[in-house]
């Protein structure tokens, strides 16, 4: 599975999304569960799938899913290879 | 002349209402809402659900009138909580206010007598609940967890019946887990006290119950999900076989399998309860299906 993938996978689970909703520019205003609660188990989630910590400034300034990828890739998780 | 205390209405659930009335002279009331007007005071003595109940009447109806509880179980820790949980229209409803918080609380230990073997030790479920939830919270600081550890420490030595040491480890499961969350197993409860409780009336299902009786497979689902529980025993000198052990003994298997056709039902529900967001592991949508496999281990 590539990261897009297991990212892809995370969003469903966490934010109860359907997978056709998915895309890499979607924003946290378009997805009504990317409330705070959402924002507490998204973090528990990219520590599962990621294995890295979300620091409480990230999770809460995540503004879209491309600010996750921003972040994950400068603590050297790629997405690019794919 | 009368002390203060004697002018307060009292409010006391059906087993406890003797005894209650021998203590307290006030006037007795069946619900928060027969206190009066001029009333200066509420004498609120019964479980959680009554206590808050008796909370939010005091701070949304009559912020002026002292509030006195007297828990008549441990397990909620709803007297020193500024949490409330209310039961509107078949789902429960949560609010968190410093205003909720009583004037006083009066510890009674002459109370446990009235407490049946099973309750007692499905509120000792209940305790167990709030430490281990909060414990493994993603809201839970450094802090929390360190103090939590310390708490399960002293669940450990404790005997799942009555005991009225079980006040004061409530009443501190209940204000760490305030100050960071509670998850799946709150989760679960909240969802499926309503429907449970409507499907078989005579069984005795409530919040402290349904905590019980899943605590054990919600915790191996979060060891399954993750090495977050492990790393956090071991971090924290928690002892993870001791705690398994007496999760098995709050475990009731007839009961559980009676659960699993609503939960299957209300799943989705439970996935997006407020509770189970805060988990301390990512509750996934399949999960589902290991609380079904759960029944034949």
């Amino acid at each position: 599975m590539t990261n897009v993938e297991k990212l892809k996978d995370l969003v469903v689970e966490v934010f109860l999304v359907d997978p056709s909703e998915f895309h890499l520019g979607l924003r946290r205003d378009e997805v009504e569960t990317w409330d705070s609660l959402g924002v507490v188990s998204f973090a528990v989630g990219v520590q599962e799938t990621f294995g890295y910590h979300l620091t409480q400034e990230e999770a809460l300034g995540v503004r879209s899913i491309g600010d996750v990828i921003t972040i994950l890739e400068h603590h050297g998780i790629s997405f690019r290879e794919e | 002349m009368k002390s203060e205390v004697e002018t307060y209405s009292v409010w006391a659930s059906a087993s406890v209402r003797k005894l209650a009335g021998q203590r307290w002279q006030g006037r007795p009331v069946s619900s928060p809402e027969e206190t009066l007007g001029d009333c200066p005071g509420l004498v609120a003595v019964g479980g959680g659900r009554m206590m808050d109940q008796a909370k939010y009447f005091r701070a949304r109806r009559r912020p002026g009138m002292r509030l006195v509880l007297v828990p008549s179980i441990w397990g909620s820790g709803a007297e020193c909580s500024p949490i409330v949980v209310l039961n509107r229209g078949g789902s429960k409803h949560i609010e968190n206010d410093a205003a909720f918080l009583p004037d006083d609380v009066i510890y009674w230990p002459e109370l446990l007598q009235s407490v049946p073997p099973e309750r007692a030790r499905q509120a000792c479920g209940d305790v167990w609940s709030h430490a281990l939830e909060a414990f493994l919270s993603p809201l839970s600081s450094d802090e929390i967890q360190s103090q939590l550890a310390s708490l399960l420490g002293e669940l450990l030595r404790l005997p799942l019946m009555a005991d009225a040491r079980w006040f004061d480890v409530s009443a501190r499961a209940c204000q760490l887990q305030a100050r960071s969350s509670v998850g799946l197993v709150h989760g679960i409860a909240h969802v499926l006290e309503a429907p449970i409780t409507s499907q078989y009336p005579s069984d005795n299902w409530g919040h402290a119950k349904l905590c019980s009786v899943f605590l054990w497979p919600v915790m191996e689902l979060n060891r399954q999900n993750s090495s977050k529980w492990s790393d956090c025993c071991a971090q924290y000198k928690v002892d993870d076989s001791a705690v398994s052990s007496v999760l098995a003994e709050l475990h009731a298997r007839e009961a559980y399998r009676q659960t699993l056709p609503l939960l299957k039902e209300h799943w989705s529900r439970i996935l997006r309860d407020p509770c189970t967001r805060t988990n301390g592991t990512l509750v996934r949508q399949q999960a589902v299906s290991f609380f079904e496999g759960w029944v034949n281990r």
